[in-house]
């Protein structure tokens, strides 16, 4: 009952339009998305899947078009990710972003996306200092980010007791172990983990704690596939592979990465080994901004089908007749000029 | 890791990086500034405009060679997904301009004060001015409308050695009177008014106005009254550059459950939103497959013997099932060649996932 309110809710603040006739206007703005949502993906669905042994399928958004894309691709769920301070805000790592910016972009994200499960990651320094913060954090997340549930990093027994806290406080957590991005600072640096057998036994042991306190899923990320395969077969809950093999539960990868979208070669941002590209967005975007770079200064953009906005022949000269009393003849004549063209459907005429 | 040029200033020693972004050097070399737009219309050349939003837009729009990069208020509808320019604040417009100024250093960065940071007092509008200057990293700011307290708080903003851009014609951030996104200038009033708002705020000492949504002749007129350059969008041919939304030129919003329209001036010079698409449902179907990932994409490994002695430890804590699960995972993917004779020495470097003494970097 309180899920169709809230999806009420959802697609009634949608239609609530502050343009007027939206649909005959310059901007036809976004539009909700009714049948989508009722599809709608829960941890319960999640779990039917684990079940059934369908792998899930997770990518990251960060948008309101990236949620959008990721929605209509029939993605189980969407991870508003902390990678965020990376690919959006081309940070060198993840720590920089706030909790207030995380919720930006949960927001957006939200809006774009009614039917996969929405997780929020709870971004580096907003839940380590103790179980009660990640708990105001968490809440927030879903309060104000309007987020379906939370993903944390770390094993160690304070990020258990603040992940169990989390729980208990009713909101679904996902967990991660194996590489915790936001442990930069102790791991050395993006170092794939699990790679030697305390290592290894540690992952699992992790996982397993986590699951004890109530998450939902784990995230593994870059451990051997061994490892991996071992976590996933220990669980009960589903684990979500990235860069850990094919024996995981589901998989995650970040938007960017499996895009291809920053492959410029004046760029040097590098797609990590374990990502495929499936696309290559960033060749088809220098390609058309290029083209409109070129057509712009060429003028053959805007040529008269991108140049709609019409004023008639009896305005046209009273205007320039205006314009002449105010003694700005150049301009007088420069409009009889272009109207005179427009009519004709030629080709603009010189420059400005 | 990929990618010839050595590590950059701000990398630290020991700390890898996954390609994290490099300073561009040789295009901050070539950045674009007022007086370089101004010296490229005085010879007629076009300029171009494009907005973005955040880092990789702004990547994009620099290396596609574009002239300005407009922080658009427009994030509010294409990143934020409103129905229209308002809900977007000015907190929220700067981390977009720092993102976005991070990305880009060659072009021009102009940022858009949003609905509501300016329109109080010419004090509050340089305020906002000097803030996503400071604060958000720009070059110069753009504001909206053509009214007399407008125009005075160009002149105030121009008076605190901050650059405006004008913007007059279809003025989104003015819906609310408008009643809607709706051209303008298509009467004769509404035409000359167009022109006198332009001119006044060239008085104003802005370097350069916005022409939105405006018939071809108006724009025309416009364009040969004013010293400064027009940038047009919706504005026809005859103005002194063009601006386009990012997503609308690139065609993102082609999702078939996702009716956005581009609006009819707009030439979509791509079809990303088709190619995302793609990608996105491809990814899904292999993981569905469970094709994805391969032994190419699964590139961290363990040697046999770590494998056997993790199994052990396992069964050792009652978990049967997942040190078979560990063993046969390694067997289904023994086909990469193990450096040294495969045993883990003390001080090894296992970066790369293969265990070796070479210590390659990841």
């Amino acid at each position: 009952m309180r899920r169709s309110l809230s999806l009420l809710a959802r697609q009634v603040a949608r239609r609530r339009l502050l343009s007027n006739v939206p649909e005959s206007t310059v901007y036809g703005g976004p539009r909700p998305q009714e049948s989508s949502a009722a599809r709608r993906v829960t941890v319960t669905t999640l779990r039917g899947k684990h079940r059934r042994g369908e792998p899930i399928t997770v990518v990251t958004a960060y948008d309101y078009p990236s949620a959008v894309h990721v929605d209509s691709a029939g993605i189980d769920v969407c991870l508003v990710g902390d990678s965020a301070a990376m690919v959006v805000h081309g940070h060198d790592t993840t720590l920089p972003i706030t909790l207030e910016l995380m919720l930006e972009h949960c927001r957006a994200v939200a809006r774009g996306a009614p039917r996969p499960l929405l997780v929020g990651d709870l971004p580096f320094g907003s839940y380590e200092s103790s179980a009660a913060q990640a708990v105001d954090s968490a809440v927030r997340v879903l309060k104000e980010g309007g987020m379906d549930a939370i993903k944390l990093e770390g094993g160690a027994p304070s990020r258990i007791a603040a992940a169990k806290a989390i729980v208990e406080a009713g909101i679904a957590v996902m967990g991660h172990v194996g590489l915790t991005p936001q442990a930069i600072s102790v791991l050395g640096g993006f170092r794939p983990q699990g790679k030697t057998v305390d290592s290894a036994v540690k992952v699992v042991e992790t996982a397993l704690a986590l699951q004890e306190a109530g998450c939902f899923s784990v995230v593994l990320e870059c451990v051997p596939a061994p490892v991996a395969a071992a976590a996933t077969s220990a669980l009960k809950i589903p684990t979500i592979g990235i860069g850990a093999g094919p024996f995981c539960s589901g998989q995650v990868l970040v938007y960017h990465d499996l895009l291809g979208m920053l492959r410029h070669p004046h760029h040097a941002k590098v797609t990590p080994k374990f990502c495929k590209q499936f696309g290559n967005v960033g060749d088809v975007i220098n390609k058309a901004l290029s083209e409109y770079k070129q057509e712009v200064e060429t003028q053959t953009f805007p040529g008269p089908s991108h140049t709609p906005y019409k004023i008639t022949p009896t305005d046209v000269d009273g205007f320039a007749n205006a314009l002449q009393k105010m003694g700005l003849s150049d301009a007088a004549d420069a409009a009889a000029a272009a109207a005179q063209n427009s009519e004709k459907g030629g080709e603009p005429n010189g420059n400005c | 890791m990929a990618g010839g040029a050595p590590a950059a200033a701000e990398q630290h020693a020991g700390v890898h990086r996954p390609g994290g972004p490099r300073p561009q050097e040789s295009a901050a070399a070539r950045r674009m500034t007022v007086t370089t737009l101004r010296g490229k219309h005085h010879r007629g050349e076009p300029i171009s405009m494009v907005t973005a939003y955040d880092y990789s837009s702004a990547v994009h729009v620099d290396s596609a060679g574009v002239d300005v990069v407009l922080v658009g208020d427009s994030a509010a509808m294409v990143a934020h997904g409103h129905d229209n320019t308002l809900p977007v604040s000015l907190d929220i417009m700067l981390q977009h301009c720092r993102a976005v100024v991070r990305g880009a250093p060659r072009p021009l960065v102009v940022g858009d004060l949003p609905f509501g940071s300016y329109e109080s007092s010419p004090a509050q509008a340089v305020e906002s001015a000097v803030r996503l200057m400071k604060e958000g990293g720009v070059d110069a700011v753009k504001m909206e409308g053509g009214a007399a307290s407008r125009v005075g708080a160009a002149r105030a903003i121009v008076d605190a050695g901050i650059a405006v851009m004008g913007h007059v014609g279809l003025t989104p951030q003015a819906i609310s009177v408008l009643g809607g996104f709706r051209a303008q200038g298509k009467t004769v009033n509404s035409a000359l008014k167009v022109v006198e708002a332009a001119l006044a705020l060239q008085d104003a000492g802005c370097f350069a106005v916005v022409l939105e949504c405006v018939p071809a002749p108006v724009a025309a007129a416009a364009t040969a009254a004013l010293q400064i350059p027009t940038i047009g969008i919706g504005a026809g041919p005859l103005c002194s550059g063009q601006v386009l939304v990012y997503h609308d030129l690139l065609g993102m919003f082609q999702s078939p459950d996702h009716s956005k329209v581009t609006p009819k001036f707009c030439k979509q010079f791509g079809d990303v939103g088709a190619v995302i698409g793609k990608a996105l449902a491809e990814y899904r179907q292999q993981v569905e497959a469970g094709s994805f990932p391969g032994p190419d994409h699964t590139p961290y490994k363990m040697s046999p013997v770590g494998v056997a002695v993790f199994a052990d430890a396992l069964r050792n804590i009652g978990l049967d099932g997942a040190a078979a699960a560990a063993a046969a995972a390694a067997d289904a993917g023994k086909t990469e060649k193990i450096v040294g004779d495969g045993k883990p020495h003390e001080g090894d470097n296992i970066n790369n996932g293969i265990l070796s003494s070479a210590g390659a970097a990841v």
